[in-house]
């Protein structure tokens, strides 16, 4: 309970600071004796697990907020045994799939039989179904996800099933019509001024409502990088002024960086240099859709909008290849040299039309 | 008319004597150890003898024959009367003619042991006497002109005996040497510097041979010969003499000689087989003779192996294939190395001493003999036993041995055996390992025994095969020759095998002794033995290898081994050229068993062999393994010999109208194609072709080609996901065509720089690295903090900014001279690294410094270059580490108050035991209670009854008090509308006892 995001965290449906409307709405859906699978999709930070666990303790009461750790582990087909960390309470068990990595197929039909096969002993005051929480469920390989599809509806008895996704793109139809889905936006920046203000006014400290401002747009609306940008201010310089530095994320500016190198030089040796810095992203676990993306919004910032287009037709075409592959260096550097390419031959062209 | 035949006779010996002059004069000259004296009248006797050979002949032949009967004659007239003395004269020809006619092999032993007989008592009395008359010369004459005629026939007899004798001799000889001559003349067609070698070999196997036969059957004629001529002379000699004067009154001078000198004459005589046999070999006419005879054998040789070649052809040709057929056969024909062939055939010579008997170093080993002193005789008994029985071979070979055995050679063992006991051919399949193998033995003198061990795998068979044939051999073997044990495919042998077969090497005698307990015989081994493998550095071949002579074989030259594909074409009428031949062995890898198929294949079809044929189709491609780099090599770089050969191809093709820059193109996919299949390790090859296609010297301005060539890359990433993932192997041929691509785009003719591809490797570990300092941080974080997300939002948005979090400014000093700010900083730093799990660990860095790092290593988590991670100094990671676990001792404390806890929950427990009872009479109770809860809400809702709502607050207390009088007194009151006379109290059953 030492970092700001877990200890101003609401534990309630009624504390909650923004989206009042859909807390009220949850606190009726949990009036009914009974309820459907869930999913909450929205952009990451905006409070999707928040909400879960209120909405977890407006069913079962308190008890839901002792938790502990275990570690499960499951057999797949192949007699390999794979470790996932799980949190768990009396009524709820929380579990990350994407863990497991390729094997996560195994993990989900395991663990929803282990927890479907046991029935409530006793069952009054209290639900008859036990509820299973999937963080990161776009992480979910196809195979998991199908797999899913029989296990939802046949243990719809004793197990309801809670699905975290950021975009709801990459979860197959099946599981989308069998959950009912419950948008959670990002907050606005009056809403994010207000959470921070409020925090440092229990903390004992000022906060200038322009620096409030800066966070905001630097943690792009999303809450939990903006309290933990705060709190690390706050430990580089105490009393808050309003132009004092933001620490960024490492991983943005390296990326940022690579973007700039590639506009600055197209050669062999220049596309040699950005193939290590790619490779040191992926090594840090930044996700390469997430350095695709990072890519082209900084390349379309820097070139003209003649070949904006190309850019992003380009993107999207060598993002959509490397779903289906497994070297994502391959298709970064591609895309890399694509860029070069019609960048060079811009330039060509820009040349020569000063000529004329 | 007598006369007449007499002159035929004389001619004839004169023709022999001839002969046998011209081959004696040299030995003679060489051996004379006389003194100088001696020399003179020799030389004088020469030149004598050169003018007028053919009488001086006659004439002395009639003189040798005079001579033993006048000396006989003197000695007797001179001791007895005249009458006694003619008679004794006839008796002792009769004794001479009785002898000679008694034994068909007696006449040249008793004629040995007749000329010294005869000459001592001559000698002697001579000495004593020296009466001389005309008349007694008279009267001699005519008896000796009796005895001359007799002793002509006697002659003529003997001569025919030898003449038989010496024939058989000469056919034996001309058989030994058949083989070679083929082999010699095979030579000077081809290469002069084979031919020189084996003229050499040949002309020592000559003298060798020659001088065995010398030994044997002239030593006789020259013997007599040397003591004529030492004894016997036309002039007037320095010499002490006595003068003899024959029918045609020319005086012949005979030698006296001292005692001593007598001796000296029978000590030379006991060593003069040796001269002779040492000698013999350098005499020209032998020589010359031996090769005319070479010449004549050779010509009816080739005859015959035309005639045999045309029968060959005509009988075998519908089915009998082509590498059977042209199979080298001789020591000539072999097309591997020269030096692996003189290699193996001079290993299998060391063990000449120990199977054939032979001397290895012949000089040497001839000296040694000499200088034992061995006997004529003894030599003649060595090599009748040689040439007649098998029986007398061994033990010959054990005389050998004694002989070896003292001289003492670093290349064999006592026994006079190679150090090196197995021969170990190895090199890749067919270059003609076998083959060479079968040749070299036979060549050797060797009966071919072969085993191929990959079929006997069973120790146990194999163990029989090799005993039997060392210590066997074939009865119905006609030429008696000893077995050679190769031991074909010993690589795929089983490892128990070849343990045996290196025991029987070294241990045999150990073994051996064992196995017969008392016996004393110890069987060594005999017997060559030859190992074939393809690969020497398989496992189970290294204690063989250790011990064996190992023959490397390097390839076949592939103009040689065109010109012997040119000959067999021309043999078959197979329409090729050289060009062609040679571009199929080069695609073939010099293979002789693919080349020689091929050429079957295409005579079959009835086609000509052109290079268009050889370069089209795929006969000849083996299985061929080849590098990484190889691989590498051909995909980045233009290959400049493929241009010539289409060159080629463009010129066969003039009316296909193909282009230059079409056919090399086709040809440099192919050969990329086959390239890539030769080795199907396509992922490490498309990772070598990544990390090295940017360092290329392409002229590449607008990166087309490596956007390309990174489409390809992408294509193959796909088919190779599919394949991992789906196992949709019918894809996977795909792969190699982005080789192809890659090969377009970046090859040229300079030879390429590649590196091997480590940095995805290098990428993967510390992916690896990474991941799981990544667990372990997850698995550390406590339940209280789960605020900052899971997976991958924790990584990408707590971990780099909780590294700012956990860097407060402090300063060096104790905790409480800390200001206030600095001591909420300190707190708040050590709860949130006690909530993460997170504590510093004292580590030894590379440098040896003492540092404090996170556990988990949070630095090395998201560390980009240029980036600082944690910045704290050490003293205060050091203070920071004892403030956490103090924390974590604090935190941990509530557990030590769980006795108490117990406690609570036991009294709890024991109150909810109490409850029920009283819960249980008090059931009817709770149906009322629940009545009252009704009630109170339709009074809520139900404003105007406030009345309702004090009855409801009364019954409350009411509950209360009742449940109070219960539980204080024994007695209580129950009130009921109706009868009220109903009073209850508890009566012990003593008070009514």
């Amino acid at each position: 309970m030492a970092l700001w995001v877990d200890k101003y965290r609401p534990r309630e449906l009624s504390k909650l600071d923004f989206h009042k409307d859909q807390a009220e709405n949850l606190r009726n859906l949990c009036k009914q004796s009974d309820f459907p699978h869930l999913m909450f999709y929205g952009p990451s930070g905006a409070g999707k697990k928040t909400r879960i666990m209120c909405l977890l303790r407006e069913m079962y009461g308190s008890g839901v907020e002792r938790l502990r750790s275990e570690t499960m582990t499951f057999t797949t087909p192949s007699n390999r045994k794979v470790e996932v960390m799980t949190v768990s309470s009396n009524y709820h068990l929380e579990v990350n799939p994407s863990d497991a990595g390729m094997y996560d197929r195994t993990v989900v039909i395991d663990l929803i039989k282990q927890v479907a096969q046991t029935h409530q002993i006793e069952i009054s005051g209290q639900r008859e179904f036990k509820v299973i929480v999937i963080s990161e469920g776009d992480e979910l390989t196809k195979d998991a996800q199908h797999a899913l599809r029989r296990t939802m509806e046949k243990y719809v008895a004793t197990c309801r099933i809670i699905i975290s996704v950021n975009s709801t793109s990459r979860i197959i139809p099946a599981i989308r019509s069998r959950c009912l889905g419950i948008r959670v936006a990002a907050p606005n920046e009056t809403e994010i001024v207000s959470i921070l203000q409020n925090t440092c006014k229990r903390e004992g400290l000022a906060l200038p409502v322009e620096l409030a401002k800066r966070v905001v747009d630097k943690s792009e609306r999303n809450l939990r990088r903006a309290l933990l940008m705060l709190e690390a201010a706050k430990v580089a310089k105490a009393p808050f002024t309003a132009n004092q530095e933001i620490p960024d994320l490492d991983w943005q500016v390296f990326l940022r960086e690579t973007a700039s190198q590639i506009i600055s030089e197209q050669t062999p040796a220049k596309l040699e240099k950005i193939r290590e810095r790619l490779y040191e992203l992926l090594t840090q676990g930044v996700p390469p859709n997430l350095i695709f993306r990072g890519l082209v919004e900084q390349l379309v910032n820097n070139c003209d909008m003649s070949i904006k287009a190309k850019t992003l037709e380009f993107a999207t075409e060598y993002e959509h290849r490397m779903q289906s592959g497994a070297k994502h260096i391959f298709h970064l550097e591609a895309f890399v040299a694509q860029f070069m390419n019609i960048y060079k031959k811009f330039l060509s062209e820009l040349d020569m039309t000063d000529d004329f | 008319m007598d006369q007449y035949p007499d002159e035929n006779e004389e001619f004839e010996l004169q023709y022999q004597d001839e002969l046998e002059l011209l081959e004696d004069l040299p030995d003679e000259f060489n051996a004379y150890d006389g003194p100088s004296t001696s020399k003179q009248a020799a030389e004088k006797q020469k030149e004598n003898r050169a003018p007028v050979a053919a009488l001086r002949d006659s004439t002395r032949l009639g003189n040798s024959t005079l001579g033993s009967p006048q000396l006989s004659q003197i000695t007797f007239g001179a001791s007895q009367l005249g009458g006694e003395e003619e008679a004794e004269g006839t008796s002792s020809g009769g004794q001479v003619n009785r002898r000679l006619f008694g034994t068909p092999k007696g006449p040249p032993v008793g004629r040995g042991c007749s000329t010294p007989f005869q000459r001592m008592p001559a000698i002697q009395e001579l000495e004593n006497t020296q009466l001389t008359s005309r008349s007694y010369g008279l009267e001699k004459e005519n008896a000796a002109a009796n005895q001359l005629q007799e002793v002509g026939l006697k002659n003529v007899n003997k001569r025919r005996l030898e003449r038989d004798l010496f024939g058989d001799i000469d056919d034996l000889f001309h058989e030994s040497y058949e083989d070679p001559m083929v082999k010699k003349a095979r030579t000077e067609e081809q290469r002069d510097h084979e031919a020189i070698e084996r003229i050499l070999e040949l002309r020592r196997k000559m003298r060798e041979s020659s001088k065995t036969l010398r030994k044997d059957d002239v030593s006789r004629l020259k013997a007599l010969h040397d003591f004529k001529m030492r004894n016997l002379s036309y002039e007037i000699p320095n010499w002490p003499f006595l003068a003899i004067q024959r029918s045609d009154l020319e005086r012949i001078y005979v030698r006296f000689h001292s005692e001593d000198y007598e001796q000296r004459q029978l000590d030379l005589i006991s060593a003069r087989g040796e001269v002779v046999g040492s000698l013999l070999g350098e005499a020209k006419d032998k020589i010359w003779q031996e090769a005319g005879e070479i010449v004549l054998s050779r010509a009816t040789a080739a005859e015959d192996a035309d005639v045999t070649l045309v029968n060959s052809n005509a009988n075998s040709e519908p089915g009998r294939l082509w590498v059977d057929k042209y199979k080298p056969r001789k020591y000539i024909d072999l097309l591997s190395d020269e030096m692996t062939n003189r290699s193996l055939l001079y290993w299998l010579k060391m063990w000449d001493k120990v199977v054939f008997g032979k001397a290895f170093h012949s000089k040497r080993e001839q000296e040694a003999v000499t200088g034992e002193g061995g006997t004529a005789g003894g030599a003649a008994n060595q090599l009748n036993s040689f040439n007649k029985r098998t029986g007398k071979f061994e033990s010959n070979g054990g005389w050998r041995q004694r002989k070896s055995r003292q001289a003492l050679n670093t290349n064999v063992d006592a026994l006079g055996r190679p150090m090196q006991k197995v021969a170990l051919l190895c090199g890749p399949p067919g270059l003609g390992k076998t083959t060479l193998a079968h040749t070299i033995a036979r060549h050797a003198g060797y009966n071919v025994r072969e085993i191929n061990a990959s079929d006997d795998r069973s120790p146990e068979a194999f163990k029989l095969a090799l005993e039997n044939g060392t210590q066997m051999s074939s009865v119905l073997n006609e030429d008696k020759r000893p077995n050679c044990i190769v031991l074909d495919e010993i690589d795929g042998a089983p490892r128990q095998s070849i343990d045996y077969l290196v025991k029987f090497i070294s241990d045999a005698v150990y073994t051996k002794v064992k196995a017969k307990g008392a016996k004393a015989e110890h069987n060594v081994l005999k017997r060559p033995i030859i190992c074939i493998c393809n690969d020497v550095y398989d496992p189970a071949l290294r204690p063989l290898r250790q011990v064996a002579f190992v023959v490397t074989f390097p390839p076949i030259d592939a103009a040689r081994l065109a010109e012997r594909l040119v000959k067999i074409a021309f043999k078959e009428q197979l329409k090729t050229d050289f060009g062609s031949l040679i571009a199929l062995a080069e695609k073939s890898g010099n293979d002789v068993r693919s080349c020689i198929s091929s050429m079957q294949f295409f005579n079959a079809q009835k086609h000509s062999l052109t290079l268009q044929d050889v370069l089209n189709n795929n006969l000849g491609q083996k299985d061929r393994h080849q590098g990484l780099f190889a691989v590498w090599d051909a995909i980045f770089r233009i290959q400049r010999p493929r241009k010539t050969l289409h060159t080629d191809a463009n010129k066969v093709d003039e009316p296909a109208q193909v282009t230059m820059t079409n056919t090399s193109v086709t040809t440099r996919v192919r050969n990329v194609l086959e390239v890539v299949h030769s080795s199907g390790d396509y992922e490490r090859l498309t990772q070598g072709v990544y990390e090295n296609y940017l360092q290329q010297k392409m002229p590449d301005p607008n990166f087309t080609g490596v956007c390309e060539a990174l489409k390809w890359f992408c294509f193959t990433d796909t088919v190779q996901h599919q394949i991992s993932r789906q196992q949709n192997y019918s894809v996977y041929p795909y792969l190699q065509y982005g080789f192809v691509a890659w090969h377009l785009l970046f090859a040229t003719l300079a030879w390429p720089k590649i590196a091997f591809p480590t940095r995805g490797f290098e990428f993967q570990q510390k992916s690896t690295n990474q991941r799981n300092i990544f667990q372990a941080l997850c698995k550390g974080v406590t339940t209280s903090a789960l605020g900052v997300g899971q997976g991958g939002t924790l990584l990408l948005d707590t971990v780099p900014l909780l590294k700012r979090i956990l860097s407060p400014q402090l300063r060096s000093v104790a905790v409480q001279l800390l200001s206030p700010k600095e001591q909420q900083d300190l707190r708040h730093t050590i709860e949130v690294m006690v909530d993460l799990g997170l504590t510093f660990v004292q580590v030894k860095s590379q440098e040896g410094h003492y540092v404090f790092q996170t556990e988990p290593d949070l630095d090395a988590l998201s560390a980009f270059p240029g980036y600082t991670g944690l910045s704290l100094p050490y003293f205060s990671r050091q203070l920071i580490a004892r403030e956490v676990d103090l924390e974590r001792i604090r935190r941990a404390a509530p557990k030590g108050g769980a006795p108490s806890a117990p406690a609570a929950k036991k009294k709890t427990s024991g109150a909810a035991a109490q409850l029920p009872n009283h819960l249980q009479t008090l059931k009817p109770k709770p149906i009322s209670a629940s009545n009252m809860h009704s009630a109170p809400k339709q009074q809520l809702t139900k404003d105007f009854f406030g009345r309702i709502t004090h009855k409801s607050t009364s019954t409350n207390s009411a509950e209360e008090s009742k449940t109070d009088a219960i539980v204080k007194s024994p007695i209580w009151y129950r009130y009921k509308e109706g009868f009220n006379n109903a009073v209850r109290k508890d009566v012990h059953i003593h008070e009514l006892l």
